[in-house]
């Protein structure tokens, strides 16, 4: 093992730090939209908007996320209508292609945690907020969600693991994150060992500080478990 | 130790004031609060209400009894369409709720119209139904702020003068976990208070409570009907029935079988299967 060699690593990889991050975020950011729209819709009994969502989510939970990739990536960019349509300067470059595949992928996840936890909000609560008279928007954002939003935050904590450790697939298309720099570094040095492990080590970090995160949330949105009499 | 107080006093007062303590009789005279005309409810196939009528005036206490699956929870809860009835009408306060069917099926014609009627019908249930990730005072506010839109200041104050008045101010801060079930049903009346309705309705309060808390809530469901509040309540407590209403229902097989003023229908009533039910009823108690 050449600990030099790993020491001198640690600023490049360190330096890609910032893009792993930001694919993650972005990702989380587009993910948790989609993943909210899917859910309302998936609930809504519309047998349209239910045979939609269902077939999204199906298709993007049973399929590899790095075919995904490869398919948004080098597929896409194959279709005449897409390279002359206003989204070519977005999907040409491969930032926003994985920021996509990664945020759809989440997206199905997501919806269906989201969807699973609304389902255990307790028909008993949602029934007094409507003999309160409260609308169906109203009774939403003020009874179902709050309880379903820290239902899922286990789940979701899960999923965001999951994303963290994913972003590396963008090293596919040519992404310098912590993986992509990795892999062209080991290209230069042959030093696969010392260098995929500083790597891992960063991603360790990453997700070590985001399940931190997630529990303060868990922690800081149910007063109401911790509290006995 | 104050709640073991509370528990003891109410059943001891039934003995006390005996047929003393009564309900005045219905003010013919007084406004119609809640109008319900031949309601019919389907459940698949079994039919739970076959057509039943009811009027509450301003001022009533009308309690509904019978045996399980005899409609009246069902009744109960198609006077603010929890349940929505699949013929007949509801009218409350002289607004009758606008009605239409689509696909076979009934429905309120305009949900808004519901969500404002439903308003002026204060509901307790029988599990409490308390949202459980709001402190009490919190479960209190909500519907005053968000659906009537009272300032939040105003709405606490009224808040915390009917958590007083129900005995659980020093419990405002706690949430629903931390009450016992006598404390969140008192808890769930000042939360249905709140919304200063013209009607409450009261759905088994006190039937998923242990047999010593159940005094407290009725104490407090007593001190309403001696305010004049108009009240209907489906209860198995029969003495608390005959103290407190102004009417009692029977139902029997989703519709009445006799109704009328409590001494009456309680003590001596026309039909056999009243007689049965008060037999097994008033002896269990």
């Amino acid at each position: 093992m050449n600990w030099t060699l790993m020491w001198d690593s640690l600023p490049r990889l360190l330096a890609a730090l910032p893009l792993t991050l930001q694919l993650v975020a972005l990702a989380l950011a587009f993910g948790a939209v989609l993943a909210f729209a899917t859910a309302l819709l998936r609930l809504s009994g519309n047998r349209v908007a239910v045979a939609l969502t269902s077939a999204y989510t199906f298709v993007f939970r049973g399929t590899p996320l790095l075919v995904q990739i490869f398919l948004i990536y080098y597929g896409l960019s194959q279709i005449d209508l897409i390279r002359d349509s206003f989204l070519w300067p977005v999907l040409s470059q491969p930032m926003w292609c994985a920021i996509l595949a990664l945020a759809l992928n989440t997206g199905a996840y997501t919806s269906e945690i989201l969807r699973g936890a609304i389902e255990t909000v307790p028909q008993e609560q949602v029934e007094a907020a409507r003999a309160c008279g409260m609308s169906r928007v109203r009774l939403f954002r003020r009874i179902v969600l709050p309880v379903a939003i820290r239902q899922m935050l286990p789940a979701y904590g899960n999923e965001v693991i999951l994303m963290v450790k994913a972003s590396s697939l963008a090293s596919t298309i040519t992404m310098m994150e912590i993986t992509g720099v990795a892999r062209r570094m080991i290209a230069q040095t042959f030093a696969v060992f010392e260098i995929f492990i500083v790597a891992g080590i960063l991603y360790l970090l990453i997700n070590f500080v985001a399940t931190r995160l997630i529990k303060h949330a868990e922690w800081r949105t149910t007063p109401y478990l911790r509290a006995r009499a | 130790m104050d709640q073991h107080r509370i528990a003891i006093d109410p059943l001891a007062s039934v003995e006390q004031d005996g047929p003393a303590h009564r309900h005045p009789p219905s003010n013919p005279a007084a406004a119609v609060a809640v109008q319900a005309d031949g309601l019919h409810k389907r459940f698949g196939k079994l039919e739970v209400l076959k057509g039943v009528s009811l009027t509450a005036r301003e001022g009533d206490v009308i309690t509904l009894i019978g045996s399980s699956g005899s409609g009246k929870s069902t009744l109960l809860r198609c006077i603010n369409m929890l349940e929505v009835p699949d013929e007949g009408r509801v009218t409350i306060c002289g607004e009758t709720i606008a009605m239409k069917t689509a696909r076979g099926r009934t429905l309120p014609a305009n949900s808004r119209q519901v969500d404002r009627i439903r308003t002026s019908l204060g509901m307790v249930f029988q599990n409490f139904n308390l949202w459980s990730h709001m402190t009490i005072l919190e479960n209190v506010i909500e519907a005053p702020v968000h659906v009537l839109g009272v300032p939040k200041g105003e709405a606490i104050d009224l808040a915390r003068s009917l958590l007083d008045k129900v005995g659980i101010l020093g419990k405002a801060d706690c949430y629903p976990v931390q009450l016992s079930g006598g404390q969140q049903q008192r808890a769930a009346i000042a939360r249905a208070l709140a919304m200063q309705p013209k009607v409450m309705l009261f759905d088994e309060p006190t039937s998923a409570l242990d047999p010593e808390l159940v005094g407290e809530v009725l104490r407090v469901i007593r001190q309403l009907a001696d305010e004049g509040r108009t009240m209907i309540l489906v209860t198995h407590e029969m003495d608390f029935a005959r103290e407190v209403s102004s009417k009692v229902v029977f139902l029997h097989q989703g519709r009445i079988e006799e109704e009328g003023a409590p001494d009456r229908v309680l003590t001596n009533p026309e039909s056999d299967r009243v007689r049965q039910f008060l037999s097994r009823h008033l002896s269990a108690a």
